[in-house]
């Protein structure tokens, strides 16, 4: 295990700090540092301070009102041309259809995200 | 046969019909090998019977463990297999169960470590072949779910082909590729390019090799020499 993937969470429960936490220990083909930010402005600090960021795993919804349409452009426009996942509890909505519009590269129902997606993302954009 | 139609108009209305990358199939067909009590699925391209090639190099996508198709690679031979010498003599779907199987057959589950395994023929419009296995250890899957799993991955498959394998030559470059195109003809890097249209670098290369596609060429030069030329780009 030698290689490390840097994501950066950005959602605005901590608790899904915590679960989703649990889900990437449980990924045994890399080394996983998980990064949290609670809101889009920190989320922009972190990403222009120089961390290194392999990927990042946007909620959708972050109160009060922004959702992916505005926060991966604010990222993108920020400079981070890594790749951007987004994560909902509800992938229905038609808008979702949309998401590469706005710079995300795929979108992933919360449900969904288990240890083996996980590596497949990883894998699938090198985000190492 | 009415009800298969029905069934589907009913998922093409749901998950397929939005797919639209490869982590959209990849999610169809993860839970789609849950569903059924499998624990992971791979499609494999098929070649010609003779042409040689390892089990890594034949997966398209899948949700092995990272490493797994390498590491059989390096001690056994996939065209050696039961499993895959039977996809070159018929294309009905089966099913193969490890207790059911003899060494000199090619023992591809106890290779795998897994105790079943669902083989599902499929093939693109243009009749190119692939086969999408399902692997778990259950006991068994009975007939009629064998059934529907053989139908919901056709169907998926379908998409999939459609939408992320078919080659796209000869189609016409989106509005996205076409800037992307001249972005890279004022000889901007996939990073530089990346910045500017607000998208990730995967992304970028991704169009790029789409384009590489559409227009025949090779290389990013010819790529432009050629766009030029067909007066895509001044």
């Amino acid at each position: 295990m030698t290689e490390t993937a840097h994501i950066l969470l950005v959602d605005d429960d901590p608790a899904e700090k915590l679960i989703i936490g649990n889900v990437l220990r449980k990924v045994q083909s890399v080394a996983i540092e998980l990064a949290y930010c609670q809101t889009i402005e920190e989320a922009l600090d972190y990403v222009q301070s120089g961390a290194p960021v392999s990927m990042i795993l946007m909620d959708n919804r972050l109160q009060p009102q922004a959702d992916f349409r505005e926060t991966v452009p604010a990222l993108r426009q920020k400079g981070y041309i890594g790749p951007v996942g987004v994560i909902s509890s509800s992938l229905a909505d038609p808008y979702f259809q949309a998401f590469e519009d706005y710079g995300a590269d795929f979108r992933i129902d919360k449900a969904e995200l288990d240890p083996t997606a996980v590596e497949f993302i990883l894998r699938e954009y090198g985000a190492r | 046969m009415s009800s298969l139609l029905i069934k589907e108009r009913t998922s093409g209305d749901s998950e397929l019909e939005k797919a639209l990358n490869r982590v959209d199939f990849f999610r169809i067909f993860h839970t789609l090998a849950l569903h059924f009590a499998f624990e992971h699925f791979g499609i494999l391209q098929l070649g010609n019977e003779k042409d040689p090639g390892n089990l890594a190099g034949k997966l398209v996508l899948h949700d092995l463990p990272s490493g797994l198709a390498e590491e059989y690679d390096k001690r056994h031979r996939f065209t050696d297999s039961a499993v895959f010498k039977a996809l070159h003599q018929t294309t009905i779907p089966s099913l193969w169960r490890a207790a059911d199987q003899t060494p000199n057959q090619g023992n591809l589950l106890t290779q795998l470590g897994f105790d079943l395994l669902a083989c599902v023929p499929v093939h693109g419009v243009n009749g190119a072949r692939y086969a999408v296995v399902y692997l778990g250890d259950a006991e068994d899957l009975t007939t009629a779910a064998l059934h529907e799993l053989t139908f919901e991955t056709i169907s998926a498959f379908d998409h999939f082909y459609r939408r992320a394998l078919i080659s796209k030559a000869g189609m016409g470059l989106t509005p996205r590729e076409r800037e992307i195109l001249r972005w890279i003809s004022h000889g901007k890097t996939a990073s530089e390019i990346a910045l500017i249209v607000s998208v990730s670098e995967h992304t970028i290369n991704s169009h790029t090799a789409t384009i590489l596609k559409k227009l025949d060429v090779v290389n990013r030069t010819q790529m432009v020499a050629k766009a030029i030329r067909e007066q895509i780009i001044q």
